[in-house]
């Protein structure tokens, strides 16, 4: 069952790595854009969000996620959301967002899948 | 194709400047928000304005403050307030020139250019020139929106399309669910989801008062939420219980919203399924009962069927006749005549408590204790008593059975009885009279305290009957629920029917019963054993 948002930030191999806890919505989503646009002014372009821990995510939630997506593709940078709750990866799907952004199992797979390219 | 000329020129340096706004007019056409398009448009102005610093301003109404999106910071080189839309100013000093522009959506945007240093002047070409350009900004930003609207509405229509597949989903999701917290959870989660609601609560509720409560995210209280002001509340009611689902505060960017009509509409739906799926676990559970018990009643009909005798014996002067008919709910009696090694025959008539397994199974049990003690000679006193143990060290106490076993001599016509707890057994005398063979002990399995069982002689002379039975047949009731033996008393019965033989005797028993009973349904197994010396 959802708990109270909380959110961890790490850097790793020059990725930051985003991990959540909680429901994804407007107080999630402010604070995930917070912490990303902290990083991103400083030049970071590669984003890992790590959703394990968040089964719940609403559209408004889903919109910060939108938004880090855009600015990261328009700077050249790639953000990849990994750990997806079957449903969450649904949404995410059916939001379109796979468009613009990768998936992968778990984090050390997307800090490959960012490292190398592939 | 690259147009080309001589490196240096002027038709080069020409075409240099036409590519880079060209690549400017690109860019401002693809600007994500406004701020990129004031940084792209600024750019583009101190390529055709050199030796110039853009001051880019938007304001959403024309009363409010200019917000300043673009240039240097302070001293700020405000747009003059009388400057109307769509006009364009010099300074006396040609040192700057500014512009006001209203936008498709009703904001101004101000320009104000200054030159960096003193070396040049604007003049009135250089403003018609900013109004020229501030119309492409009109345009850029026209395109910004329409894409801002777009990309809201694909994000709307994508939500709706996510709104119907989860609705789908958690039908299904639930539907699998059988624990009840866990469905609440789940409905919670995807409601609160679906419509952005912040919170959310499921309270079950019985007379008694809060039965429980379900709260979205974990770890909020009922007096918290409950305080919130917007919420949405759906309920229903199931078996004898009221689930109410709330959801609170719907969020947006900009802060928290009134629900709407979808959200209540969605949260419905959600709450249907929720019932839907506790209602079908509750018909399934019914059903499996169901299926449990028919199957119980299917194997206890059949072992009662074995024991039951196929055909009774043929008995030398003496005729006589049986019948059991089970009820749909399979009941415990049992009867039968049994050859003995000695010439005898032990007539035998019993009927457990209950119904279903436990009574087909103690009929079992007696049926097979009986025939052992039968072929040891011992008295029916004894008999009985030994019954009694066994009967009460394999069953509980409120199982019980009532029994009447008699041991026939066919020669002289002594009977030899007990009545353990059993109806009494009918003897129609040859005078007319009718004696009741009545209980002489308690039912075999109720009290395991060595009450004695007293045996009772009779001697059955030529054309006198005794009649054995079990209690469905005086108890058979009608539609009005009236008692058969009220309406009609057996001993009526007997009397009127006292020259039949056997056979006709049983027939014309059941008919009468049958009669009476109508089209109600049969509650109790109707069994009777009718002996005849002839």
């Amino acid at each position: 069952m959802e708990q109270q948002f909380t959110l961890t930030s790490e850097v790793r191999d020059n990725c930051l790595v985003l991990s959540t806890s909680g429901y994804v919505n407007n107080v999630g989503g402010e604070k995930i854009a917070e912490e990303f646009s902290r990083h991103f002014e400083g030049g970071t372009k590669k984003v890992i969000v790590n959703l394990a821990q968040s089964k719940v995510v609403n559209s408004i939630g889903m919109s910060f996620l939108i938004d880090i997506v855009d600015q990261l593709n328009d700077a050249g940078g790639k953000l990849v959301f990994t750990n997806l709750d079957p449903a969450v990866d649904k949404m995410l799907t059916i939001m379109g967002l796979f468009q613009f952004a990768g998936k992968a199992k778990n984090v050390d797979e997307a800090l490959v899948s960012l490292t190398t390219g592939n | 194709m690259k147009a080309s000329a001589p490196t240096g020129s002027h038709a080069h340096q020409l075409l240099n400047q036409i590519e880079s706004l060209q690549d400017g007019f690109r860019k401002l056409s693809k600007a994500a928000t406004l701020k990129d398009l004031a940084d792209q448009f600024a750019s583009i102005l101190n390529r055709i304005f050199p030796n110039t610093q853009t001051h880019v301003f938007h304001r959403v109404d024309p009363g409010e403050h200019w917000q300043k999106h673009n240039g240097p910071g302070q001293p700020l080189p405000v747009p003059p307030d009388d400057l109307t839309d769509s006009s364009g100013y010099l300074d006396k000093t040609s040192r700057s020139i500014c512009t006001v522009q209203r936008l498709v959506d009703k904001s101004q945007i101000g320009l104000v250019l200054t030159q960096r240093s003193g070396t040049r002047k604007y003049s009135d070409a250089d403003v018609v020139s900013l109004r020229l350009f501030v119309q492409l900004f009109d345009n850029a930003y026209q395109s910004l929106l329409y894409r801002r609207k777009e990309k809201e509405l694909v994000f709307a229509l994508n939500h709706r399309v996510l709104q119907l597949n989860s609705l789908i989903d958690t039908g299904i999701e639930v539907s699998k669910l059988y624990q009840r917290i866990a469905l609440h959870q789940l409905a919670l989660e995807r409601a609160a989801s679906l419509t952005n609601a912040s919170k959310g609560l499921v309270r079950v509720t019985s007379k008694n008062g809060v039965k429980e409560e379900t709260f979205f995210p974990v770890g909020e209280r009922t007096r918290k939420v409950e305080n919130l002001s917007h919420r949405i509340t759906s309920s229903f009611r199931f078996g004898g219980k009221t689930y109410t689902f709330k959801l609170f505060e719907k969020e947006s960017r900009h802060g928290i919203l009134p629900f709407e009509e979808t959200d209540q509409l969605l949260l419905d739906a959600l709450a249907r399924q929720v019932h839907a799926s506790l209602e079908n676990r509750y018909l399934h559970q019914q059903e499996l009962e169901k299926q449990k018990i028919e199957r119980e009643i299917s194997v206890a009909a059949s072992i009662q069927q074995r024991i039951l005798p196929e055909a009774l014996p043929v008995i030398d002067g003496y005729d006589i006749a049986g019948i059991n008919i089970p009820s749909k709910l399979v009941g415990g009696d049992y009867f039968d005549c049994i050859s003995l090694p000695d010439g005898r025959y032990a007539l035998v008539m019993a009927d457990v408590a209950g119904k279903g397994m436990p009574a087909a199974l103690l009929v079992s049990s007696l049926h097979a204790y009986l025939s052992a003690y039968l072929e040891t000679h011992m008295s029916l006193a004894e008999l009985a008593g030994r019954l009694n143990k066994v009967i009460c060290r394999t069953s509980t106490p409120e199982k019980f059975i009532t029994a009447f076993i008699a041991l026939l001599t066919p020669g002289t016509g002594d009977i030899e009885a007990v009545n353990a707890g059993h109806n009494p057994v009918y003897w129609m005398k040859n005078d007319g009279t009718i004696q009741e063979l009545k209980a002489s002990g308690v039912p075999f399995g109720m009290l395991d305290l060595d009450l004695p069982y007293k045996n009772e002689q009779i001697r059955l002379g030529k054309g006198e009957r005794v009649l054995l039975y079990t209690d469905g047949i005086p108890e058979a009731t009608n539609q009005r629920s009236e008692l058969y033996e009220s309406a009609s008393p057996l001993v009526d019965f007997l009397m009127r029917h006292k020259l039949a033989p056997a056979e006709l005797f049983i027939k014309d028993l059941i008919d009468d019963i049958k009669s009476f009973t109508g089209d109600a349904p049969q509650s109790d197994d109707i069994t009777a054993l009718y002996l005849v010396r002839k």
